[in-house]
């Protein structure tokens, strides 16, 4: 060491500073994620409380969501050219002009516009909870219906209306070094029994994919808040990715939960 | 040596290491993902409902309250052709509607590496926006306003959590829905991937019954977009139209009320907003509109009887005991916390004093103002005889020397037993005002050192003082009959007095010889003088007699709310209504819960029966300079 030159020696006393510096942060991390056994849960590694009651917050597309749907051959032009505003094409537009809500009654099929691609865009409200430590399980009391979203590999055959989610959590570390994580709950749904993008008719097919992202937000006005940015693909009826947001609050009780049955009309 | 030195050094970075890794630091100490770069507007959600869109009384999912829907039914497009209206900018979360581009970059310490702010450029209105990342506190309450506000933000984890005060009104829809000034907006900016994810919650206590909540989504662009700019410049819209017109529907005569409800199969109810139309239960009410109409008739006009509205924010006027110095620019600084607000200018020469506060503090004011200027007071204006504004003219006159009068014919005059002044000759400051001030001061039997002895009668009264023209100019029958405003030219501020009051209606103290007829030919005069540095913010600045800093924009808004007032009035008795039915039809509720009063020196009712009077009699008191 002593007839090392010095500069040489300052590379090496920082290399090993690093070293050790590294070492450090790898022993910290260790006593956390280090111990012999199966790793954690996704319930017990998950970034966010997502459990509770939480009702919709209808401010966007208002009039869609809130008022009974009219067919979009009947929509005056000037609501988002028709189409409100989803990027369909012509195909789906035939269909959405043929939509009759009594034909869907009359086939027990009034649960079209509450599958995975639009539920969460229903006035209503939700119930969270983990239906085990690996799955969290959502309740809708708009059209009482259930969507699970399972961490780990896909579970179940689908083709019903809430399909096969497949949930994972979407982190990042929070403080240098691992701290707390903190993140969105990521999920990926499909194998659907074909539904509507919206109450009116406007379709999307059995290929669809649903991509939702679960951010829970801690206002400084002490309101909490579930934001779901939801992505629809489909290649059969949509000529881009459909995108939204949608928000809900967070209840301190199950207040005004009122499980209602699936509407056509 | 050497080894025991690395040694040491060796533990101490461990030691350091194990600091930093080992805290299990909370979300809040993230530092967040990097969403620098170029945005626009994406998504399919509200389609039809960009800036500047929105059909009238379409206000379905914004929770306003009854004087947000009163402002908003009252609320004509044609608005927007006022001056101050064309360029004004956009606030948050308005700008995040605008299909426009966003660019975000951050400002990093050149020496640390650590985010000082994350800044922020709309293209829609060119609205520069900061937010500070450094944990600096929000300015105080009596600090200026703009379209941008001013925010603070955090990480937690890949949320970028900001608050923003400070904000001016603005529109959170294109069809006259607002939020006020009294806004605050706490929004979270969430990536995931080339996609943000934006949420705003706006409170206000003004307008609002409830949070107003929005979601947008934002794409990156993958290319630098070309359109950056947007050129606006203010010019003649309305060329026949009078100053003092502001375009307004009258409540319960709206001709579009239900141009929306028809066109869309909206009930009515539907269209007119209100926290309830949020929530899932309102669905069940939008099914029989006939039955829902005569509810939202009722919300069309003023709920007769209902509990008069009061602004609950006080801020802005502090009354801890202490004066607050605000530099508002060039050489001016405006003090608060002593009745009325003060103005001071400083330089090479004594200070120009505009107004002397309440006079309870006093001496404390004249301590902040030595913090400013080693020299003394030398001239003193006082905007009115109102005593939140005089109440300091014997002391802060007092602390002030005139040398400009030493040894002039001045100091050779008879003394004061005879002449009530012209005792120790610029050994105090000038006081300065229009005339009937002074008789009225004297009338009223005020102290002889509290009264302006230097008077000016008419028109304009100007000087050359610290390296800048200072113009004072007269507003006959305003607030009162002897209301002057002092423009501080190379500095670009404007002292206003009570003819411009940002906590309350204006005094139109009728028995002074003040009318609403004056007050907004004031106004107007006000707005004629006034410059804006950049899409309505800035430029010159304005120190109102009351209340926070404020720029022309903010005049602009306070000009129309007298103006359109005064309309409703006058409407009123011209179908015949006498004073106790126009009080009772509270044509005030869109501005009560902002400028209303019911204590205190001057109630929402004293200011509608100054209107009613003035309006009804059209006709001046005579001023005492004319007996």
């Amino acid at each position: 060491m002593i007839s090392i030159k010095p500069a040489t020696k300052t590379a090496s006393f920082l290399f090993k500073g690093t070293l050790l510096v590294f070492a450090s942060a790898s022993l910290f991390a260790q006593g956390r994620a280090g111990r012999a056994g199966p790793p954690p849960s996704p319930q017990a590694i998950a970034p966010m409380d997502m459990t509770g009651y939480w009702v919709a917050v209808v401010v966007e597309d208002w009039r869609y969501r809130m008022l009974p749907p009219i067919n979009i051959t009947k929509v005056v032009a000037g609501r988002g050219g028709g189409q409100l505003g989803v990027p369909i094409n012509a195909e789906a537009r035939k269909v959405a002009a043929a939509w009759d809500p009594a034909k869907d009654e009359a086939a027990g099929e009034q649960c079209r516009s509450y599958g995975a691609a639009n539920i969460m865009r229903m006035p209503g409200r939700v119930h969270i909870t983990w239906q085990d430590d690996q799955t969290l399980k959502l309740e809708t009391d708009a059209g009482t219906q259930t969507r699970l979203f399972h961490f780990g590999a896909p579970q179940g055959q689908g083709g019903d209306w809430q399909g096969v989610s497949q949930a994972s959590w979407d982190t990042i570390p929070g403080g240098r070094g691992g701290g707390q994580m903190s993140g969105a709950l990521k999920v990926v749904t499909n194998k659907l029994k074909p539904g509507y993008l919206l109450r009116n008719g406007i379709p999307y097919s059995a290929n669809a994919t649903v991509t939702e992202y679960y951010d829970r937000i801690d206002e400084p006005s002490g309101n909490t808040y579930l934001v779901i940015t939801t992505t629809v693909d489909d290649p059969m009826y949509l000529t881009q990715p459909y995108l939204t947001a949608t928000h809900f609050k967070k209840q301190a009780d199950a207040s005004g939960w009122n499980p209602t049955p699936c509407a056509a009309r | 040596m050497r080894t025991l030195t690395t040694g040491y050094l060796l533990i101490l970075i461990v030691s350091m290491s194990a600091k930093v890794f080992g805290q299990g630091a909370p979300v809040v100490e993230g530092t967040g993902v990097d969403i620098s770069g170029s945005w626009s507007h994406g998504g399919h959600q509200d389609a039809g409902y960009q800036t500047a869109a929105g059909a009238l009384v379409d206000y379905g999912g914004i929770p306003m309250n009854e004087a947000g829907r009163l402002y908003a039914l009252a609320w004509d497009a044609s608005r927007q052709t006022l001056r101050t209206e064309q360029c004004a900018g956009y606030t948050v979360p308005y700008a995040f509607y605008s299909p426009g581009n966003y660019r975000y970059w951050e400002e990093r310490d050149p020496y640390t590496q650590q985010l000082v702010a994350i800044h922020m450029y709309f293209q829609t209105s060119e609205v520069n926006r900061t937010i500070w990342m450094d944990g600096r506190p929000h300015p105080p309450a009596w600090a200026a306003h703009t379209f941008a506000g001013f925010s603070t933000g955090q990480w937690k984890g890949n949320v970028l959590n900001i608050t923003t005060t400070h904000l001016k009104h603005g529109y959170v829809r294109g069809n006259g829905a607002s939020q006020s000034d009294e806004a605050i907006v706490n929004e979270s900016v969430i990536r995931h991937g080339d996609r943000l994810t934006y949420f705003g919650e706006t409170i206000d206590p003004v307008w609002f019954d409830g949070p107003f909540t929005k979601t947008v989504i934002n794409l990156r662009n993958v290319i630098d977009p070309t359109a950056w700019l947007y050129a606006c410049e203010d010019g003649e819209e309305i060329l026949a139209r009078a100053e003092t017109k502001v375009p307004q529907y009258l409540w319960g005569q709206h001709p579009y009320l239900r141009e929306y409800a028809d066109k869309y199969k909206v009930p009515l109810l539907g269209t007119l907003g209100g926290a309830e139309t949020t929530q899932p239960e309102f669905m069940a009410k939008l099914k029989d509109a006939a039955a829902t109409n005569a509810a939202a008739m009722a919300e069309t006009v003023p709920v007769k009887g209902a509990p008069q509205q009061y602004n609950h924010e006080t801020g802005a006027e502090p009354n801890d005991g202490e004066i607050h110095i605000l530099p508002v620019q060039g050489n001016v600084y405006m003090l608060v916390g002593d009745g009325g607000n003060i103005a001071v200018q400083v330089g090479e020469e004594g200070a120009f004093v505009v107004d002397t506060g309440a006079g309870k503090l006093s001496d404390k004011v004249l301590a902040a103002i030595r913090t400013l200027t080693p020299r003394p007071i030398q001239f003193i204006v006082n905007t009115s005889l109102h005593s939140a504004h005089t109440g300091g003219n014997a002391r802060l006159s007092a602390g002030g020397k005139d040398p400009s009068i030493q040894g002039s014919f001045f100091a050779g005059q008879a003394p004061r037993e005879v002449t009530g002044f012209f005792v120790n000759v610029g050994e105090s400051a000038t006081l300065i005002a229009q005339n009937n001030v002074m008789i009225r001061m004297q009338d009223a039997k005020a102290p002889a050192d509290m009264v302006p002895p230097d008077t000016y009668l008419s028109g304009r009264r100007r000087k050359w003082h610290n390296g800048e023209g200072v113009d004072m100019f007269y507003e006959p029958y305003a607030s009162t009959d002897g209301d002057t405003i002092v423009h501080f030219r190379g500095s670009e501020v404007i002292a206003t007095g009570d003819i411009f009051d940002m906590l309350h209606y204006p005094f139109i103290d009728f028995k002074s010889g003040g009318s609403v007829q004056g007050e907004i030919e004031a106004l107007n005069n006000l707005l004629d003088k006034t410059v804006y540095k950049h899409d309505e913010d800035g430029g010159t600045m304005i120190i109102p007699g009351h209340g926070r800093l404020s720029d022309e924009y903010d005049l602009g808004e306070y000009r129309q709310m007298v103006s359109i007032i005064a309309d409703r009035i006058q409407a009123a008795i011209k179908s015949g209504a006498n004073l106790d039915q126009v009080k009772a039809a509270r044509l005030t509720a869109d501005y009560d819960t902002r400028f209303g009063a019911v204590s205190g020196p001057w109630t929402t009712d004293m200011f509608v029966e100054a209107v009613y009077t003035s309006l009804k009699q059209n006709t001046r008191i005579q001023s005492p300079g004319a007996r």
